[in-house]
C-alpha cells in the first residue's frame, strides 16, 4: 500500500468517524433528566458548595471544581 | 504519525467538529434578539380537552411555559395564578403550559394546589419550539389581537412588576 493510499484511507476513516459523533443540542425544555437529583455529583448541593468553596479558598483554585449549573437552563 | 500526516489529520478533525454541531451552536450564540412570534397551538388540558391558543383572541393572554423540575418555574406559578385572579375580571387569561415529559411529574406538583390558571400539557415541546424559547422559565404576553407583545425570561419580583405594567397597558388597548 503506497503512502498516498494510506493517507487517503486515513482521511476517509476520519471523515466517516466525524459523521457518527453523538453531539446533540438539548433544548432548555428538554433538560428535565439533566436536572434530576440523580444526575448531580453530590446528594447535598449546599454541603458540596460549601466544601468546594472551602477547598478553593485553601488551594487558591477558584473555579477549579467547575462552575455551577443544574442543567435546567434556568436563569 | 509522520509529519506529513499531521496537518491533513488536524484539518479533517476540525471539519468533523464543525459538522457535528459546534458550528450551529456558535451561530445560535450570535443571535442577539429573538423575534416574538405567536404560534398556532392546540394542546390538551388535564381532562384531555383540546384548547387552542387562537380561542383566546379578544383577551390578553399570559403564556407561562413551565416544568416541575425547574425551580424558578415553580416559584412563578403561584405568582401568575395571583395575577390571573387579580386581572381576569378585566380580560386577562393565563395559560400555564407544562413541558414535563411525564405528566405525573406535573400533576404531583399541581395536586393539592388551589390554582385557577389554565394548565395545558405539552410533553413534545410544541409551545417552546413555536415561541422559540431560549431559557426556562419564559413567559409571553399576547394582546387582544393575538400578537405576542412581550416576553420575559426568568422570574423575579422585577419581572412581576414589569408584567403588571404591561398587563395594564394591554388591557387598556381596545381589540
Amino acid at each position: 500500500m503506497t503512502r498516498a493510499v494510506r493517507l487517503a484511507l486515513l482521511m476517509m476513516v476520519l471523515a466517516a468517524s466525524s459523521l457518527v459523533t453523538a453531539c446533540a443540542t438539548v433544548q432548555p425544555w428538554q433538560r428535565g433528566r439533566l436536572a434530576s437529583p440523580c444526575m448531580q455529583f453530590s446528594p447535598d448541593g449546599e454541603l458540596a458548595a460549601f466544601a468546594s468553596h472551602w477547598q478553593e479558598s485553601r488551594e487558591g483554585a477558584a473555579g477549579g471544581n467547575g462552575l455551577q449549573g443544574g442543567g435546567c437552563g434556568c436563569k | 504519525m509522520t509529519p506529513a500526516l499531521r496537518w491533513p489529520t488536524a484539518l479533517v478533525c476540525c471539519l468533523g467538529c464543525l459538522a457535528s454541531g459546534v458550528a450551529p451552536r456558535l451561530a445560535r450564540a450570535s443571535e442577539a434578539v429573538v423575534p416574538l412570534v405567536t404560534p398556532a397551538l392546540v394542546l390538551p388540558d388535564a381532562s384531555g380537552t383540546s384548547v387552542s391558543l387562537a380561542s383566546f383572541r379578544g383577551k390578553v393572554v399570559l403564556v407561562d411555559i413551565w416544568a416541575s423540575w425547574c425551580a424558578p418555574c415553580k416559584a412563578a406559578f403561584p405568582a401568575y395564578d395571583a395575577l390571573y385572579r387579580e386581572y381576569r375580571g378585566r380580560g386577562l387569561d393565563v395559560l400555564a403550559i407544562n413541558v414535563d415529559e411525564q405528566r405525573k411529574a406535573a400533576t404531583a406538583f399541581l395536586d393539592g394546589r388551589d390554582h385557577q390558571v389554565h394548565v395545558l400539557f405539552d410533553p413534545k415541546g410544541l409551545a417552546p419550539t413555536g415561541f422559540k424559547l431560549k431559557g426556562m422559565p419564559t413567559s409571553y404576553l399576547i394582546d387582544r389581537k393575538g400578537v405576542t407583545r412581550f416576553a420575559h425570561e426568568g422570574f423575579n419580583a422585577k419581572v412581576l412588576a414589569q408584567y403588571r405594567r404591561e398587563i395594564e397597558q394591554l388591557l387598556e388597548e381596545t381589540p
